[in-house]
């Protein structure tokens, strides 16, 4: 894949030598005040300096061929101009850009981009992870606005049907049981030590963790 | 007219200053601590708005879902084309008009990020310079289409190749066409025949090209 990183900052820098890494072909365009430094010696890709927005820069790095363009400088304004760029002028296949400021993440929206808010992403894990630990989230969708969590099934549980884990915002992926993953289905009689996956936002994370971590004295 | 000025520093002051005078609703969101404490010395408080430049809030405070024309004056030309994209987009302005701070980026503002019209002082004060230096005493009236065809205006003086001579019998520049003669404070509508005389106004429609062959048609030759 030929790919093209806009920024050599620290998220720049490191995309870019992993994904050389990785065999693929790679070139950096870094900023006048971002320079090279920042990438390992041993980075194989090409390095080109200069301003993003001009046209010159953006045809040595090989916009008009490249597969997948990655804009990651640390201002959201250029990220925007350089990512519409690329997906409405060169019609590069794949464009994803790197939100800095939160704030500004309603104009990627607009442009239509694909987007990473490192920021938001990061806030939301430490968010979770401060409020409790055994519930574990497994994987990101978006920017972690809606994340698949793994759950134990405890003894207290034992025998319920698995519909009453089904609350709002809360869709089950599998359940796994004795080492064999299943599609579940909504009568689905769980059993204590399954392990649950599910699929849920923030909030509906939460009602499920307070649903299931309840100290159950009735029945 | 509602005009939202974004970018309060010289350029978007003066053109602040030019359109409050000619009684235009206006008002001017900028984010620079000096710049807004010059500003406050120039313009009406109520005008000025400060905040982040790409602040939806801050911009929807100066105004701009009302407005008609949105003005990009800032000095980084990426924010003045995300403004002009913003503008159109979310807020249906229906003219947005952009700064180009460095010439070479002067190849994105266009439909690309809706930016109805570009401001390129660079470029601008370049092919004035050179129209100057070039046209003599050419005077350009009108441009159109972004400037590539104008309207220009010359006055006849004695001596110059084309006293005497009938529209039919001139060799005309390629892409020119004379439009209308002044002649003794009456219009003369230009035929084939007629025949121009010392004095007469010239108004042709040209290229830049053709302009400067047109200025060797109807200048005196010992003048220079």
């Amino acid at each position: 894949m030929q790919i093209i990183v806009v920024g050599c900052g620290r998220m720049g820098s490191e995309l870019a030598y992993r994904m050389s890494q990785r065999g693929q072909d790679v070139a950096v365009i870094a900023l006048p005040d971002a320079p090279r430094e920042n990438l390992p010696a041993d980075f194989q890709g090409r390095v080109f300096e200069g301003d993003v927005t001009n046209y010159e820069v953006l045809h040595r790095a090989g916009i008009e061929t490249c597969d997948a363009l990655v804009a990651a400088t640390n201002s959201d304004a250029l990220n925007l101009v350089v990512a519409h760029a690329a997906a409405q002028k060169f019609h590069v296949k794949t464009v994803v850009a790197r939100n800095y400021d939160p704030a500004y993440r309603y104009l990627y929206e607009m442009f239509d981009l694909q987007i990473v808010s490192a920021t938001s992403w990061a806030a939301q894990r430490l968010e979770e992870m401060v409020y409790h630990g055994e519930v574990r989230a497994v994987f990101s969708a978006g920017n972690g606005e809606v994340e698949v969590y793994e759950l134990a099934v405890g003894a207290e549980w034992d025998g319920h049907p698995l519909s009453e884990w089904m609350i709002a915002d809360v869709i089950a992926v599998s359940v796994a049981r004795a080492g064999r993953a299943h599609l579940p289905r909504p009568d689905w009689i769980l059993k204590a030590g399954d392990v649950v996956h599910v699929s849920a936002t923030l909030d509906g994370v939460e009602s499920l963790r307070a649903l299931v971590c309840r100290p159950r004295e009735e029945k | 007219m509602y005009v939202v000025i974004v970018g309060g520093g010289r350029t978007g002051a003066q053109l602040a200053r030019t359109l409050i005078a000619q009684d235009h609703d206006v008002h001017v969101v900028d984010d620079r601590k000096q710049v807004l404490t010059r500003i406050h010395r120039e313009l009406p408080t109520e005008l000025i708005h400060e905040g982040e430049l790409l602040n939806a809030q801050v911009l929807e405070q100066a105004g701009i879902e009302q407005a008609d024309v949105m003005a990009a004056c800032t000095t980084h030309d990426e924010v003045n084309l995300v403004l002009c994209y913003l503008a159109r987009k979310r807020y249906g302005v229906r003219r947005t008009i952009a700064r180009v701070n460095n010439p070479r980026n002067a190849w994105l503002f266009n439909d690309l990020f809706h930016v109805d019209v570009e401001l390129n002082q660079a470029s601008i004060m370049a092919s004035m310079i050179q129209e100057e230096m070039s046209l003599g005493d050419m005077v350009t009236l009108l441009k159109l289409r972004r400037g590539h065809y104008s309207l220009v205006e010359e006055k006849i003086p004695a001596g110059a190749k084309a006293v005497g001579v009938a529209i039919k019998d001139l060799v005309l520049p390629r892409n020119c066409v004379i439009t209308a003669i002044l002649r003794s404070g009456d219009v003369v509508v230009p035929r084939g025949e007629t025949v121009f005389e010392v004095g007469d106004e010239v108004l042709a429609l040209t290229d830049p090209k053709s302009a400067r062959e047109l200025v060797a048609l109807f200048e005196d030759p010992e003048m220079d």
